[in-house]
C-alpha cells in the first residue's frame, strides 16, 4: 500500500473506533465511566510504551509521574492558584517532566535490573511524601476532592460524553504524536538502544541522553494522564502515586501488546472489562484480580507479543514469508566491481595524505600488576592501510580498544589529525571521525539492512544526541544518500529491505564494517574483519576492504598472514605489550625478532 | 582405539564459522600439541571437546563413548578436564576453597596433601583469595583444580600465555612431570617452542582448518613449515 | 528534639526491623547473585510465611511448631516456583524474568487474599515472648529482643551454610562464575534450585517472625519489597555481608528517622538509596562490574 495510506490507515481506524465506542461499548458491559478510565490509562500507556516497548527500559514507577502531574494540577485548581484548568494541567505536565528528569539522570546509566529498582523506590519515596510530609498539599491520605471541569470557550466540558470527548481527543493527539516519535529518527534511535545498545553508542549516539529524553517523553505522558484523572473524576486520589498504577500499567501493557503503541489502550479495555464483569459471576466475584494475573503469567511465558501483538505478526508473517522465500542469491563476481566515491565527512582538521591520522604516544594499559599495554608508539598516516599483529596476549585487542575510546589509558596519548582524543569514550571518537568494526558481528538484528545503515549514517548527521522526533527517520536527504552509496559499496544493494537475521553469515560481516563505514569516518579501525570466514568469504572482504582503503585510513587487527601482507602498507608488532617492530611488510617477514616472538618467546628457555 | 577421538567437527560462535571439519586423536599416555596462530580455531576447539560449546556436525569420542552435546558438568565426570585460557579461579575464595571445589564431584580425588606436594607454592598460599594470586600461582591453581580432580585428560589452554619466562620454565617442567605420571594431555600453545618440548605429537590449526600433522621433530626441520602456519 | 528513652527505644526497633530486612534481603540478593534472577516475588513470599504461622500457630497453638512446618512449606513452594516457571527464564531477557517473577508475586498475593479475604489477621505473641523487660531505664516488648536473637541466629546458620557448607561453596563460586563450576563437574542448575529454596526459606521466615507485631494482609510483603530492594542496593548486588550489614543499616535509619519526624520516617531511606546511587553505586560491598 502507498506511503500516505499506510500512515492514514491506523490513524483512521482509530478515530472510528474512539467516535463509534461511547454508543456501542456500554451496551457491551463498559460503561462510560469506564472508558474515560481506558483513555486515561491508554495516554499514560503511550508514554510508558516509548519508553518500554521501544527502547526497552522497563520502569516500575510511572506512577510518580501521574501522581505528580495529578496533585500538581489539582492542587492549583482546587486553591485556586490558578484560574484555568488548561493552564493547571500544563504546569502540572511540566512539573512531572521535572521530576522525571531527576529519577531519570540517575536510572537511566543503570541496566535493566537497577533501572527497574530505582524507579520503583522512587515511586515508592513519592507515595510515602505524598501520603505524610506534603499531605497539607496532597490531603494526605483523603486525596483532593473538588478539582473543577474545564471550559472550552463558552461550553463547559462537563461529565459524561463531553468528558469522554476531551479524553478522546488528548488520547488520538497524543497518539499521532507518539507514533510520529516513534517514526521519526529518535525513535530509531530508541530501536536500535533497545536491540544493541552498546553498538548504538559506538557509532556516535550519546545512549544516556536519548535514554533520558524517552523517559521525560514517558514522564510528561504520565503527568498528563495524571492531571486528567483529577478532572475527570473531580477528584486526585492518594493511589495514584501507589504501585498498583505502574503494575497495572505493565500487566495491561502486556496483554495488549508491548511496542504497539496502542497496546496499553487494548490491555486497559480488556482488563477494565473483566474486571467489571469477572465480578458479576458469582462464582468468580473477587477472584478476578487473581484470574487476571494468571493470564499475565500465561501471557509472559507463551505470548509474549500481546493481543496486538499477535495480530501483527500473523498479518506480517506471510507477507516476510513471500519476501524471505524468494531471497535472491548473491550476485558472482567481485563484489566491489564498481568503485563508488562514498561520501566522505570532511575530517575536523584538513589533512593531506601522509600526514598522520591517528597517533599512539607511549600508551599503556595496566591492571593491578599487570601491563597489558606498556609504552606504545606508532603512527598510523592518512590515506594509509596499517595492520597490527602480534602473538596472543600480545595486548592487541587493549591498543584497539584504546584507539577507539572504549578504554582509557593508564597514562599516554591518542591523537586524532594532531588533536588529543584520548578518554573522550567511543561516542564522541565516532563523532570526531573514527569507525569501528567488531570481531563479533554488532549488528541490529531485527532491522533491515537499509535500517541498520541509516542507524549509523545518522549518527554522524544528528550529533550525539538531537531531539528530532518530528520527521520521518528517513526525510533526510544526505543520509540516504550516504545509504544507498555504502550499500553500492558493500555489495548489499540487493538486500536492502531483508531482516538483517536472515542474512547470511559472510553478508553479515560486510554489514558489519558498513556500519563502521556509514558514520562517514575518516579512519576506520577493523577487528579481525575476516574471522569466522570461508576462503571465498575472506577473498570477497579483502577486496572490499582495499577498495575502502581506497579513500579511507584503515588500521587493521588480524591473523590472516595472507591477507594481512597483501592488504597492509605498514605493520607494526605488538610482543608481550610492547613494540616490537612497525615497518613495511617486507621488513617484518624478514625479521629474526619477529619470527622469534610468534614461534616462542623473545627470550629462549633452555629445555629444562 | 584413542582415548580421544575427535572426528569432523564443526564449531560456530553464532554462525560465525570457526572450525571446519576439524578431526584429531588424542592416545592413552600421550602428550599432544595443538599449536597455531590466534583467532586458529584452537580454543574453540578444546572448549568444544569440553561441552562448552556445541559441535554442529561430527563426533567426539571418550573411550569409545560418544560425548558431544552433553553438558560440560557430565563430561567432566567422565573424567575430561579443561583447564580455561582464562584461568577462571574463583578470585573471591581462597585457594583452599578453590581446590576442595573442584574436588566435589570427582571420584578419586586427591587428598589436598598431595596437591600441596606437587605444589609446594600453594600450600604456602593456600589461604590467599583468589585475586591476591600471581599469573603464576593463579595457573599453577587452575592445573591443580585438574589434578586435584584426578582426570583421565587434561585440556591445557595456553597454560604459558602472559607469564615471563622463569614461570614458563616451571610450568614446563610441571607440565612434562604430569606427562611422565602417564597423564593424557592435550596441549594448546602459540608458544610453540615451550610446547615442543615436552610434546609427542602435533596438530597445526589454521584458519579453522587442520593443515598438518606429526612429530616434533618433524615440525622443526621443516621451518617453512613453520613460517607459514605458526610465524609470519 | 526526641527524648533520650526514646532514641534508644526507636535503636532497637530499628534493630529488629533491620535484622528482619537483614534476612528477607539475604535471600533476594543471593538469588540475585547466583541465578541474576530479580524475584519480584519475594515480597509476597514473605508475607505467606506471615500466612503460614497465622494458620499453623492457630491449630496448633506452637509458635515453634509454626515456624517449623511453615519453614518447610516456603522450601515446598520455593522448589515448585522454580522448577515450574523460573527455571524457564534463565535464558530470556532480564525483562522477561523481572515480568515473570512479577506475576507470579501478583498470583500469589491474589491467591491468598481469596483464600483468607482481604481483613487483616492477627498472630499471638508466643508465651514465651510476651511480657515486657526492664533495660536500664527503658521498659521494651520481650518479644522484639527475642527477634533480635533468633534473626542473629538464622542469619548465622544461613553465614555457615554459604561459609561452611559445600553449598555454599558452589553457592559463592556460582555468583562469581558459574560456567566455570560446571566445567568442574558441578550440574550447577541443580544447585540454583536450592539457591531459590533457600533464598525463599528465608523471607518465609522473616515473614513468620514479623507476624505477631503486624496486622497480617495480603499486602504485608509491598513495602518489605521495596526495601529489601534498597537494602540490595546499599549492600551491593549479590553479596550477603552487604544484605546483613545493608539490611541492619535500612532498619535504623526507618526507626531513628521515625524519631525525628515520622511523616520522613517512609522517605528518608531513599534519599539515603539516591545519594549512594550517585556516590558509590555499587554498594558497599558489590563489585562494579555489575552495576
Amino acid at each position: 500500500m502507498s506511503r500516505a495510506s499506510a500512515t492514514m490507515l491506523p490513524l483512521a481506524a482509530l478515530a472510528a473506533v474512539l467516535a463509534a465506542a461511547p454508543f456501542v461499548l456500554p451496551h457491551l458491559g463498559a460503561s462510560l465511566d469506564v472508558l474515560q478510565r481506558v483513555l486515561d490509562i491508554g495516554l499514560l500507556g503511550l508514554g510508558f510504551d516509548l519508553l518500554f516497548g521501544v527502547a526497552g527500559l522497563l520502569s516500575f514507577g510511572q506512577a510518580a509521574f501521574f501522581g505528580t502531574g495529578g496533585f500538581v494540577a489539582a492542587y492549583l485548581l482546587v486553591n485556586d492558584v490558578i484560574g484555568s484548568v488548561w493552564l493547571a494541567l500544563a504546569i502540572g505536565t511540566v512539573a512531572a517532566g521535572l521530576f522525571g528528569l531527576v529519577v531519570g539522570w540517575l536510572a537511566v546509566r543503570r541496566i535493566g535490573i537497577y533501572f527497574a529498582m530505582i524507579t520503583l523506590a522512587f515511586s515508592q519515596m513519592a507515595y510515602f511524601l505524598e501520603f505524610s510530609p506534603l499531605s497539607a498539599y496532597t490531603g494526605g491520605e483523603n486525596g483532593l476532592p473538588g478539582v473543577p471541569v474545564p471550559w472550552f470557550g463558552p461550553i463547559k466540558i462537563s461529565t459524561g460524553f463531553p468528558m469522554y470527548w476531551l479524553l478522546a481527543v488528548v488520547f488520538f493527539v497524543g497518539f499521532v504524536l507518539a507514533r510520529r516519535i516513534l517514526h521519526s529518527p529518535f525513535g530509531l534511535v530508541l530501536r536500535a538502544i533497545k536491540e544493541n545498545t552498546a553498538r548504538a553508542g559506538m557509532v556516535g549516539h550519546s545512549v544516556p541522553a536519548y535514554k533520558l529524553a524517552v523517559f521525560v517523553i514517558a514522564a510528561l505522558y504520565a503527568g498528563l494522564a495524571g492531571g486528567l484523572l483529577g478532572i475527570f473524576q473531580s477528584y486526585m486520589p492518594p493511589d495514584a502515586f501507589g504501585f498498583d498504577t505502574s503494575g497495572d500499567l505493565i500487566v495491561q501493557t502486556i496483554i495488549g501488546g508491548v511496542g504497539t503503541l496502542i497496546g496499553p489502550l487494548v490491555g486497559a479495555t480488556i482488563w477494565l472489562w473483566l474486571r467489571d464483569n469477572l465480578q458479576l459471576i458469582p462464582a468468580v466475584g473477587s477472584l478476578w484480580k487473581l484470574i487476571l494475573g494468571v493470564i499475565f503469567v500465561v501471557l509472559v511465558i507463551a505470548l509474549r507479543r500481546g493481543v496486538v501483538g499477535e495480530i501483527r505478526h500473523l498479518l506480517t508473517r506471510r507477507r516476510k514469508a513471500v519476501s524471505e522465500a524468494g531471497l535472491p542469491e548473491e550476485p558472482a563476481g567481485d563484489v566491489a566491481a564498481a568503485p563508488v566515491p562514498l561520501p566522505l565527512a570532511a575530517p575536523m582538521i584538513a589533512a593531506e595524505s601522509g600526514a598522520p591520522a591517528l597517533e599512539a604516544r607511549g600508551i599503556c594499559k595496566h591492571y593491578g600488576g599487570l601491563r597489558a599495554v606498556d609504552g606504545v608508539s606508532f603512527t598510523i598516516r592518512t590515506g594509509s592501510i596499517h595492520a597490527v599483529i602480534g602473538p596472543n596476549g600480545a595486548g592487541k585487542s587493549t591498543l584497539f580498544k584504546m584507539l577507539a575510546d572504549e578504554v582509557v589509558p593508564t597514562s599516554g596519548e591518542v591523537l586524532l589529525f594532531g588533536r588529543r582524543i584520548t578518554g573522550l569514550g567511543a561516542t564522541r571518537s565516532a563523532q570526531l571521525g573514527i569507525g569501528k568494526s567488531n570481531q563479533l558481528n554488532q549488528l541490529f538484528l531485527d532491522m533491515t539492512v537499509r535500517e541498520n545503515l541509516r542507524v549509523a549514517a545518522l549518527a554522524r548527521s544528528q550529533g550525539t544526541f538531537r531531539p528530532d522526533v518530528l520527521r520521518a527517520a528517513d526525510s533526510i536527504a544526505a543520509v540516504e544518500r550516504q545509504i544507498a552509496a555504502t550499500m553500492e559499496t558493500l555489495g548489499l544493494s540487493h538486500r536492502a529491505e531483508v531482516p538483517v537475521h536472515v542474512l547470511p553469515y559472510g553478508e553479515k560481516r560486510r554489514l558489519e564494517i558498513g556500519l563502521a563505514l556509514a558514520t562517514g569516518p575518516n579512519v576506520l579501525l577493523l577487528d579481525e574483519p575476516l574471522a569466522g570466514m570461508s576462503p571465498a568469504e575472506r577473498t570477497a572482504t579483502r577486496a572490499l576492504i582495499r577498495e575502502i582503503g581506497r579513500s579511507r585510513t584503515l588500521l587493521i587487527v588480524e591473523h590472516d598472514m595472507d591477507a594481512v601482507f597483501e592488504l597492509a602498507e605498514r605493520i607494526t608488532v605488538l610482543y608481550e605489550g610492547r613494540l616490537l617492530a612497525d615497518g613495511a611488510p617486507e621488513q617484518i617477514q624478514a625479521s629474526e625478532a619477529v619470527q622469534t616472538a610468534y614461534l616462542g618467546g623473545l627470550r629462549a628457555h633452555e629445555p629444562a | 582405539m584413542s582415548l580421544l577421538e575427535v572426528e569432523r567437527i564443526n564449531s560456530f560462535y553464532g554462525d560465525s564459522h570457526i572450525l571446519f571439519d576439524v578431526s584429531l586423536e588424542v592416545g592413552k599416555n600421550e602428550v599432544v600439541a595443538l599449536l597455531g596462530r590466534n583467532g586458529a580455531g584452537k580454543t574453540t576447539t578444546l572448549r568444544t571437546i569440553m561441552g562448552v560449546l556445541a559441535p554442529r556436525g561430527g563426533r567426539i569420542r571418550l573411550d569409545g563413548r560418544e560425548i558431544q552435546g552433553l553438558p560440560p558438568y557430565e563430561i567432566a565426570r567422565m573424567g575430561l578436564q579443561l583447564v580455561p585460557e582464562e584461568r577462571a579461579i574463583f578470585g573471591q575464595l581462597t585457594v583452599e576453597e578453590n581446590l576442595r571445589l573442584a574436588a566435589l564431584t570427582a571420584e578419586k580425588a586427591w587428598s589436598l596433601d598431595r596437591i600441596y606436594e606437587f605444589f609446594p607454592r600453594l600450600q604456602e598460599r593456600r589461604r590467599s583469595r583468589g585475586r591476591q594470586l600471581s599469573g603464576g600461582e593463579q595457573q599453577m591453581l587452575a592445573i591443580a583444580r585438574a589434578l586435584i580432580r584426578d582426570a583421565q585428560i587434561i585440556l591445557l589452554d595456553e597454560p604459558f600465555e602472559g607469564l615471563a619466562p622463569l614461570i614458563v620454565r616451571d610450568l614446563v617442567r610441571v607440565s612434562r612431570e604430569l606427562a611422565a605420571q602417564g597423564r593424557t594431555i592435550l596441549v594448546v600453545e602459540q608458544n610453540v617452542v615451550a610446547a615442543l618440548s615436552f610434546s609427542d605429537r602435533v596438530y597445526v590449526v589454521n584458519n579453522g582448518h587442520v593443515v598438518w600433522q606429526g612429530t616434533p621433530a618433524a615440525l622443526e626441520a621443516d621451518p617453512a613449515l613453520m613460517k607459514t602456519h605458526l610465524g609470519v | 528534639m526526641p527524648s533520650a528513652s526514646l532514641l534508644i527505644s526507636q535503636a532497637f526497633n530499628g534493630l529488629a526491623l533491620g535484622m528482619l530486612l537483614a534476612l528477607v534481603s539475604s535471600g533476594l540478593t543471593i538469588i540475585l547473585g547466583t541465578l541474576g534472577v530479580l524475584n519480584l516475588a519475594h515480597g509476597a513470599l514473605f508475607m505467606v510465611g506471615a500466612y503460614a504461622i497465622y494458620v499453623v500457630a492457630g491449630y496448633t497453638g506452637s509458635f515453634v511448631v509454626g515456624v517449623l512446618a511453615g519453614t518447610v512449606l516456603m522450601l515446598v513452594l520455593g522448589t515448585l516456583l522454580e522448577r515450574g516457571l523460573i527455571r524457564w527464564f534463565y535464558d530470556r531477557p532480564p525483562e522477561d524474568q523481572l515480568l515473570v517473577t512479577f506475576g507470579a508475586g501478583i498470583v500469589i498475593v491474589e491467591a491468598v487474599r481469596a483464600i483468607f479475604g482481604p481483613q487483616s489477621q492477627h498472630v499471638d505473641v508466643p508465651a514465651w515472648g510476651q511480657g515486657a523487660v526492664q533495660l536500664g531505664f527503658l521498659i521494651y516488648p520481650t518479644y522484639r529482643l527475642e527477634l533480635i536473637g533468633i534473626v542473629a541466629v538464622l542469619l548465622l546458620g544461613l553465614y555457615l551454610i554459604l561459609y561452611r557448607t559445600s553449598i555454599g561453596l558452589v553457592v559463592r563460586a556460582g555468583i562469581e562464575d558459574a560456567r566455570m563450576v560446571g566445567i568442574l563437574g558441578i550440574n550447577v542448575r541443580r544447585a540454583f534450585l536450592l539457591v531459590f529454596a533457600i533464598g525463599v526459606a528465608a523471607a518465609g521466615l522473616s515473614g513468620m517472625l514479623y507476624a505477631p507485631i503486624v496486622a497480617v494482609t495480603p499486602d504485608l510483603g509491598e513495602t518489605f519489597l521495596v526495601e529489601s530492594f534498597v537494602v540490595v542496593v546499599i549492600g551491593g548486588l549479590g553479596s550477603y555481608p552487604g544484605a546483613v550489614l545493608g539490611g541492619i543499616i535500612a532498619g535504623e535509619i526507618i526507626s531513628i528517622t521515625s524519631a525525628f519526624s515520622p511523616a520522613y520516617s517512609g522517605v528518608m531511606l531513599y534519599a539515603v538509596m539516591a545519594l549512594l546511587l550517585v556516590l558509590r553505586p555499587q554498594g558497599l560491598f558489590g563489585s562494579e562490574g555489575r552495576v
